[in-house]
C-alpha cells in the first residue's frame, strides 16, 4: 500500500520526511508500553470466536496432512466411523422396508391364488369366452326384469 | 480467511503505530492503551474470518471509530461530572508556551553524543506536539494519509468523508505543521 507520491509534490515530499520523524517516535517506547500491547493483543486473539479457531484448525490438518501423529490417526477413523453410522443405519432401513414389501406382495398373490383354486368356479372358466357370455346376460335380465 | 498466526503477526507490526496514532489524539497513555486494546479485540471478535488482505483497513476504520467513541463518553462524563477547578486545569495545560528556544539541527554536532540524542528527543517531541495540536479531523488524515501511507479513496473510506475533504484537511495539516515547525526552528 505504498503511496502514489508525486516526487515533484513538495508538500508530499515534506509529510513523507516528517512522518519518518514520527516512526522513530513510535520505536522509542518504554518497555511497560510496549508489554503491555503485548498483553492487549494476546488478550484480544484470545477473543476469537471459537468456531473460527476450528476452522483453522481443520484447515491446518489438512494443510499438514502426514505430520499426524498415530493418536490423532486413530481419532480419525474412529471419527469416521461414527460418523458412517446414520448412513449405514440408513441403508439397513431401506433393506428391511423392501424385504417387508415384498413378503406384503407375495401373501397377496398367494391369498389370490388359493382363493381361485379353492372356488367352485374352476379357474379355466375366467379365460372361457363363452362363460363370459353368459355372465353379462345374467347381469342383463336381472334388470330386465325391474 | 487470517489464520490466528497471521491475525497476530499483523497486529504486533501495527500495534506501535496504533498507540502512537491513539495517543497522538487522546494525549493520554492510559487512554491510548485501552483504545488499542478495545480496537484490536474488536477486530478478532468481530471481524477475525475476513480475508487478511481487508484486516489493515478494518483495522483503522475500528481504531478510528473507537477513537472518536473515546472522545464522546468523555464529551459526556465532563457534561454530567464538570468542575470549576478541572475546567481551568485543562485551561492552563492547554496554555503551555510551546515556543521553547530550540536550536535547528544544522547547529547541533555531527557525533553521536548525548547532547545530540537529547536534542535528536527533543525535535521528536516539538513534532509530535506539532501533530497533536492539529485539529482532530485534519490529525486524521494526515496520519492515515502520510504516516499509513493510504491513499486518497482509503483514507475517505476510513474517516467517512469524501475524497475532497480529505485533501483538503491533508492541505491545512501540512500547512499547520510547516508554519507551526517553523516557527521553532524546526525543519523535518
Amino acid at each position: 500500500m505504498k503511496l502514489p507520491f508525486d516526487p515533484t509534490t513538495d508538500a508530499n515530499l515534506w509529510a513523507q520526511a516528517l512522518t519518518k520523524h514520527l516512526d522513530a517516535a513510535s520505536q522509542n517506547m518504554g518497555h511497560d508500553i510496549r508489554e503491555r500491547l503485548r498483553v492487549a493483543r494476546l488478550n484480544a486473539l484470545a477473543t476469537r470466536p471459537e468456531p473460527v479457531k476450528l476452522l483453522n484448525y481443520r484447515t491446518a490438518l489438512q494443510t499438514s496432512g502426514s505430520s499426524q501423529t498415530g493418536q490423532d490417526e486413530g481419532l480419525n477413523l474412529w471419527r469416521f466411523l461414527v460418523s458412517a453410522l446414520p448412513v449405514v443405519g440408513l441403508v439397513l432401513g431401506l433393506v428391511l422396508v423392501q424385504v417387508i414389501q415384498q413378503e406384503w406382495v407375495e401373501s397377496d398373490l398367494a391369498s389370490i391364488d388359493s382363493a381361485l383354486l379353492l372356488d367352485d368356479l374352476p379357474p379355466d372358466a375366467y379365460t372361457d369366452p363363452g362363460f363370459l357370455q353368459f355372465l353379462k346376460v345374467q347381469l342383463v335380465q336381472p334388470s330386465r326384469h325391474d | 480467511m487470517a489464520s490466528d498466526q497471521e491475525l497476530s503477526d499483523f497486529l504486533k507490526s501495527t500495534e506501535k503505530k496504533a498507540f502512537k496514532r491513539a495517543f497522538y489524539h487522546v494525549r493520554d497513555e492510559e487512554a491510548a492503551l485501552d483504545i488499542v486494546q478495545d480496537s484490536m479485540i474488536k477486530l478478532c471478535t468481530n471481524y477475525a474470518n475476513k480475508p487478511l488482505s481487508e484486516i489493515p483497513l478494518l483495522f483503522q476504520r475500528i481504531l478510528s471509530n473507537t477513537v472518536l467513541d473515546w472522545f464522546r463518553r468523555r464529551k459526556t462524563r465532563n457534561a454530567l461530572f464538570s468542575n470549576p477547578n478541572d475546567f481551568d486545569r485543562e485551561q492552563n495545560q492547554e496554555n503551555v508556551d510551546l515556543t521553547e528556544a530550540f536550536g535547528n539541527e544544522a547547529d547541533l554536532p555531527s557525533i553521536q553524543s548525548a547532547e545530540h540524542w537529547l536534542g535528536r528527543m527533543q525535535t521528536l517531541e516539538q513534532i509530535e506536539k506539532a501533530v497533536m495540536d492539529l485539529p482532530l479531523r485534519q490529525r486524521e488524515a494526515f496520519l492515515l494519509r502520510y504516516w499509513e501511507e493510504l491513499d486518497v479513496a482509503e483514507t475517505a473510506a476510513v474517516m467517512g468523508c469524501s475524497e475532497g475533504s480529505v485533501k483538503t484537511h491533508c492541505s491545512r495539516a501540512i500547512l499547520a505543521l510547516n508554519k507551526s515547525l517553523s516557527d521553532q526552528g524546526l525543519k523535518p
